[in-house]
């Protein structure tokens, strides 16, 4: 076995301060293996931590390595990748530090799409302070600092990080060994912003008091939980284990959808049939609606449609859609208005 | 060719003469001048970079990084982000990364009196983050000093490695004056700080030994480290006594006075001495307590309730008057009015 990785390791720090059966190892091998395959060395590449166990990773690498105060990692790793192009930068941390107190910064630099890698050692737990409840720490887990089981959902990274394009996020674990190591390399060799959201195991301060006896148990249960699908995706769902990837935004401009061109999908707009609309004239406190191209549109708020000087007050309830070409204005004026359903033809 | 400048202008333009690679900010009142120069510029010039972060605790931890990275970087704010800054000012004595925040004070606390002018983030240079640093801190008080001094302040920040402070306030910042800064001469230290990518360091904010080995455990290691901290940081801040001092015969007074409160009392030299502390931080102990020794009354007049005082009072080991501008409020009548109160009380 090629063990050549270990030069980008200061194995002259080991042992190390984490416990036994402990996630956090594998992740730190197994990034080393792969910068290894790649050829990222301590003049190519720069590691970034941020704080608690899995913040203690940068200090293990051989290279030149940043340790930033809690939360700050990915700020950090932006900056220095921002000045120093040349660097391949990545982050080593883990959930808390970079989802609840590093959450901000996760959420701008995501969007600033800063070509960074991020790793995210996701134990579900503060373990470095003593097994307190984290943002990822499912609902109704017993923590110390939930003695009756966690109250909230927990912050989940694939839905944070696959809202707006481009974006790389991989879940995978520290169990499913070639699932990890392909998703390692895959996020580095990205360009742009890539996050991988490694489950791992917390034995001792988690896993105990949820009744595991080993880490090996631990690892049994992320298997159960969660299966490998093959591809790259969109999104992820919740309990699978892949690379959910896109790399840029459906080009809509703001103003067309504004201006009706765009279809936008409006699945839960009620129908109204001919019939129907004319009954919302707008008299007696009732809504006005007009229809137009096939859509429903409530003006009951234009300035001409209120009180004594109802102008016009013919069309309410009536399809406009041929009227336009006599109206003094442009069908840009109906589209200010709000849409509340279909026209039933 | 003299041009009309204002001390927000000149503080960008003396860091670009210091050689900024470097500017991350976040919009703050009356600093904001500073971030939108930097964006224009960055689109003018690749070598430069700017970042709009999402809070002020983001722009200083990225200046820093930058700073690591390998160039000179700096960032400005005003009271409220200077006091999100200070996580990363701590952090930035412990990597040694040398690089320059630009505070201009408004009144506060919270968010204060935003278009106001205060002096009152002076114990915030100091005393803001966790555990002992020793920063450097520079005072203006016109707008060519602006420039002049962001240039020092580059200079001691790489040569004390450590982020050094350039204060100014709401009223100096949008003081406008007529300077040639083409024509101001300034000697500029180049950068000393290995970039990052060159070797095995560990830059942490963890308690390390000079190798930088992170040793949690160990209090020898821990004062070797601190004290040449201190050490270099005091070598560094000697070379730069800087201060203004004008002797009136005859006057059995002394007024201190520093940004812009030493410009509203100018007028008064002509009755008592001034004595205007440009170096704020480390406080000018040796110098005070020089001139200090001939007066018999000493007023500080501060944008603050008596936070320089107290620094002059623990340098010179007597008290001293004060008088305190506060709520923004600059006005030479009143505060002449005050120090004849506070000579009437001590007779």
């Amino acid at each position: 076995m090629d063990r050549s990785y270990k030069e980008l390791l200061k194995l002259s720090r080991f042992p190390h301060t984490w416990c036994p059966g402990c996630g956090i190892g594998a992740v730190l091998k197994n990034v080393a293996m792969v910068m290894k395959e790649l050829g990222w060395n301590a003049q190519n590449t720069t590691v970034v931590s941020g704080i608690g166990c899995s913040g203690r990773m940068a200090g293990y690498m051989n290279l030149d390595a940043v340790h930033t105060p809690h939360g700050r990692a990915i700020t950090a790793a932006e900056a220095i990748k921002t000045v120093r192009p040349d660097l391949n930068v990545l982050v080593l941390s883990g959930d808390g530090d970079l989802g609840a107190i590093g959450g901000n910064h996760l959420i701008h630099t995501s969007r600033r799409n800063a070509n960074i890698t991020v790793f995210c050692n996701d134990n579900e737990i503060y373990g470095l302070t003593g097994g307190q409840a984290g943002p990822t720490t499912p609902k109704g887990t017993k923590t110390i600092t939930s003695p009756r089981g966690e109250h909230y959902q927990p912050l989940r990274f694939n839905r944070l990080l696959t809202t707006q394009a481009p974006y790389f996020y991989a879940r995978t674990t520290v169990y499913h060994l070639n699932h990890f190591k392909t998703c390692i390399r895959e996020a580095l060799l990205y360009k742009g912003f890539s996050f991988v959201d490694i489950i791992s195991d917390c034995i001792e301060l988690n896993g105990r008091r949820l009744g595991f006896k080993t880490a090996h148990q631990m690892f049994k249960w992320f298997d159960q939980r969660f299966h490998i699908v093959e591809g790259v995706r969109d999104h992820l769902k919740d309990d699978e284990l892949g690379i959910a990837k896109r790399e840029a935004e459906a080009e809509v401009k703001a103003e067309e959808v504004s201006m009706g061109k765009v279809e936008v999908k409006h699945e839960d707009l009620k129908t109204f049939t001919r019939e129907e609309l004319k009954q919302f004239d707008g008299a007696e406190g009732r809504p006005l609606y007009i229809g137009y191209k096939g859509k429903v549109y409530d003006i009951s708020t234009s300035p001409l449609f209120q009180g004594e000087k109802r102008m016009r007050c013919h069309i309410a309830g009536k399809d406009l859609t041929k009227d336009i070409d006599i109206a003094p204005h442009g069908e840009e004026l109906i589209f200010k208005f709000p849409m509340v359903g279909r026209l039933k033809e | 060719m003299k041009q009309l400048v204002s001390g927000n202008d000149a503080i960008f333009q003396g860091a670009i003469r210091a050689g900024a690679r470097y500017f991350a900010g976040y919009p703050i009142t009356p600093s904001s001048e500073i971030l939108q120069q930097a964006s224009l510029y960055a689109e003018e010039n690749p070598g430069f970079h700017f970042l709009q972060a999402e809070d002020e605790i983001a722009a200083a931890i990225a200046t820093i990084s930058a700073s690591l990275a390998g160039v000179k970087s700096f960032t400005a704010t005003s009271g409220p982000g200077f006091t999100l800054m200070q996580e990363a000012l701590g952090w930035g004595h412990a990597v040694e990364a040398p690089c320059v925040i630009v505070n201009s004070m408004r009144v506060g606390p919270s968010t204060g009196m935003p278009t106001q002018p205060a002096q009152s983030d002076l114990f915030q240079i100091k005393g803001g983050s966790a555990g002992d640093y020793y920063p450097i801190a520079f005072y203006p008080n016109s707008v060519e000093e602006c420039f002049r001094l962001i240039i020092t302040a580059f200079n001691a920040a790489e040569e004390s490695l450590s982020p050094v402070i350039l204060l100014a306030d709401a009223f100096l910042s949008h003081l406008n004056e007529m300077v040639d800064l083409d024509a101001i001469e300034m000697k500029v230290v180049t950068r000393t700080k290995e970039p990052l990518g060159k070797g095995h360091r560990l830059f942490t904010g963890t308690a390390h030994d000079r190798m930088g080995n992170v040793k949690t455990n160990d209090p020898v290691a821990y004062r070797d480290w601190l004290n040449d901290l201190k050490e270099r940081h005091l070598k560094i801040a000697d070379q730069y006594p800087l201060f203004e001092y004008i002797p009136q015969k005859g006057s059995d007074t002394l007024l201190i006075a520093f940004g812009i409160t030493s410009r509203i009392i100018s007028p008064l030299k002509e009755r008592f001495s001034i004595f205007r502390p440009i170096r704020i931080y480390p406080v000018l102990e040796k110098e005070l307590k020089d001139v200090a020794a001939s007066y018999r009354h000493i007023i500080v007049v501060e944008g603050n309730d008596g936070q320089y005082a107290s620094w002059v009072e623990g340098a010179i080991g007597r008290k001293v008057m004060r008088v305190a501008c506060l709520g923004g409020g600059f006005k030479l009548q009143w505060i002449q009015s005050q120090i004849e109160e506070r000579l009437k009380e001590s007779r």
